[in-house]
C-alpha cells in the first residue's frame, strides 16, 4: 500500500474534489471550507505515514465526511446562517432560457437536496465525478453493489417526486 | 486550469436509458437532462481560483508541520483535549467530540492535527497533576502566536495572577494599560485557548462575583478550580 503523497494528492485531486464539494453543497464558501478541511486531514494522514490503498477514493471519503459534518453544523445553526443558494443564476450552466425552465431546474435541485445524503453522494460521485462503482463504494464505505443501488434509488426517487410535481 | 470541469458528453446515453427516458414521449422533461443542466458544469474558474488560493495559503510550498493532540480521559473537571505545537501548548479544551475538537483546532491554526500520545505526554501529565493537587504551578511553554496582540497581553497578565489569588477584569485592563477595556478583557479571557494553564479562572467580575467561564461546567468549573487553589472556601 502506498504512503500518501500530499503533493500529488493536491495536484491531481484538489480540483475534482472541489467540484464534488461544490456540487454537494451548492455554496462557494462552504465548498472552500470543506476543501481545506479535506486537505488538512490528508496532510495529517501523510504526516503520520498512513498507507492507503485507493488514494482517490480515500480522499473522496474524507471530503464526503467534511460535507456531512458541514451539513450537520448548518442544521444545528452553529454557523452563520447560510442561505442555500437556490438561485440558478449561480448554477454556472448559464442562465436557463425561460422562467419555466429555471423553475423546473430549481425543483430538480431541491429534490436532489431532499435525497438521503448517501444517495445524493453516490449519484454525484458516479455521474458527475465519474468514479467507478468500486470507488464510489470505497468512498461511501459500502460495497460496489450497494453504491450502485444507491444511485439507482436516487434516480428512482427523483423521478417519482418530480413526476408528482408535474402532475400535481 | 481555466477549463471548466465537466463530465464527458458521451456519458449521457447510458443513464438516460437507465432512467427510461428514451422510451415514450419526452414529457415530463427528461430527468437526465435536468440533472445534467444543474450538475454537469461544476464551479466556475473564479470560484476554483479562490478555493485554490485559500488552499495553497494553508498548505503553502511546504506543508505545515502537524500539531499533536491527545485526550486526558479522566480528571476532576472531566475529560480534556490537549494539543501542542513545536513551540508549546496551543489548546486545552474541555471534553467535546474528537472530530469537533480537531476540526476547530485545524481551522483555528490552519495546520493539520494528528492524534499522538508521545508529543503531548508532558502537557497531559502536568495538567493532570495540577488538577489532582500534585503540582502547584505549570512549567509548560505556551504557544500563543496565532492570537492578536491584545489577546496575548490579556492572557499574559492573567498568567501573572498567582495561585490562590484572584484579580478582576478591570484590574487586568489597567495592568495592560487599557483601563477602559474591561469588557474586551472579559472577551479575550473567554477565548483563552489554554484554560487552567493560563488561569483565566482567577479573573473575576469587578463586583466580586465570579463573572463568566466558557469551559464545560461554566461557573461550577471556575469555582472548583478556585477551591482547588485555595482562593475560595471549600
Amino acid at each position: 500500500m502506498p504512503v500518501l503523497d500530499l503533493e500529488a494528492l493536491v495536484r491531481d485531486y484538489a480540483r475534482p474534489i472541489h467540484g464534488y464539494l461544490w456540487r454537494l453543497l451548492r455554496d462557494s464558501s462552504a465548498a472552500e471550507d470543506c476543501l481545506q478541511e479535506t486537505f488538512l486531514r490528508a496532510a495529517a494522514s501523510a504526516a503520520r505515514g498512513d498507507r492507503v490503498t485507493h488514494p482517490r477514493a480515500w480522499l473522496y471519503a474524507v471530503a464526503t465526511n467534511a460535507a456531512r459534518s458541514y451539513g450537520r453544523r448548518l442544521a444545528r445553526g452553529d454557523r452563520r446562517e447560510q442561505a442555500m443558494d437556490l438561485d440558478l443564476v449561480d448554477v454556472g450552466a448559464g442562465v436557463p432560457e425561460t422562467a419555466e425552465r429555471r423553475e423546473r431546474l430549481r425543483r430538480v435541485e431541491a429534490a436532489v437536496r431532499r435525497l438521503p445524503p448517501k444517495m445524493r453522494e453516490a449519484l454525484v460521485l458516479r455521474k458527475y465525478q465519474e468514479l467507478s462503482y468500486i470507488e464510489v463504494g470505497a468512498a461511501l464505505k459500502s460495497s460496489p453493489a450497494a453504491a450502485r443501488a444507491n444511485v439507482y434509488q436516487a434516480l428512482r426517487r427523483l423521478r417519482e417526486w418530480l413526476a408528482e410535481e408535474v402532475e400535481g | 486550469m481555466s477549463r471548466r470541469e465537466s463530465t464527458r458528453p458521451g456519458d449521457r446515453t447510458g443513464w438516460e436509458s437507465w432512467l427510461g427516458d428514451r422510451r415514450g414521449a419526452a414529457k415530463p422533461p427528461s430527468l437526465a437532462r435536468d440533472l445534467d443542466d444543474v450538475y454537469r458544469v461544476g464551479p466556475g474558474p473564479a470560484e476554483w481560483e479562490r478555493a485554490r488560493g485559500a488552499l495553497s495559503r494553508i498548505l503553502g510550498e511546504n506543508v505545515p508541520a502537524p500539531l499533536y493532540y491527545a485526550r486526558i480521559g479522566r480528571s476532576p473537571v472531566g475529560s480534556l483535549w490537549v494539543a501542542v505545537s513545536e513551540q508549546g501548548l496551543v489548546a486545552l479544551e474541555f471534553g467535546r467530540p474528537e472530530t469537533e475538537f480537531r476540526r476547530r483546532l485545524e481551522q483555528r491554526l490552519r495546520r493539520p492535527a494528528v492524534r499522538a500520545d508521545d508529543p503531548t505526554e508532558e502537557a497531559r501529565r502536568q495538567v493532570l497533576d495540577y488538577l489532582n493537587g500534585r503540582r502547584r504551578r505549570f512549567s509548560l511553554p505556551v504557544d500563543l502566536r496565532h492570537l492578536t496582540v491584545f489577546q496575548r497581553r490579556v492572557l499574559e497578565a492573567a498568567q501573572a495572577v498567582p495561585r490562590g489569588q484572584v484579580s478582576t477584569y478591570g484590574q487586568i485592563a489597567r495592568r495592560i494599560g487599557r483601563p477602559r477595556a474591561a469588557r474586551a478583557v472579559g472577551q479575550a479571557l473567554g477565548s483563552n485557548p489554554v484554560p487552567i494553564v493560563i488561569p483565566c479562572h482567577r479573573v473575576l467580575a469587578s463586583d466580586g462575583r465570579l463573572g463568566g467561564y466558557s469551559g464545560r461546567g461554566g461557573l461550577r468549573t471556575k469555582a472548583k478550580l478556585l477551591r482547588l487553589e485555595g482562593a475560595m472556601a471549600r
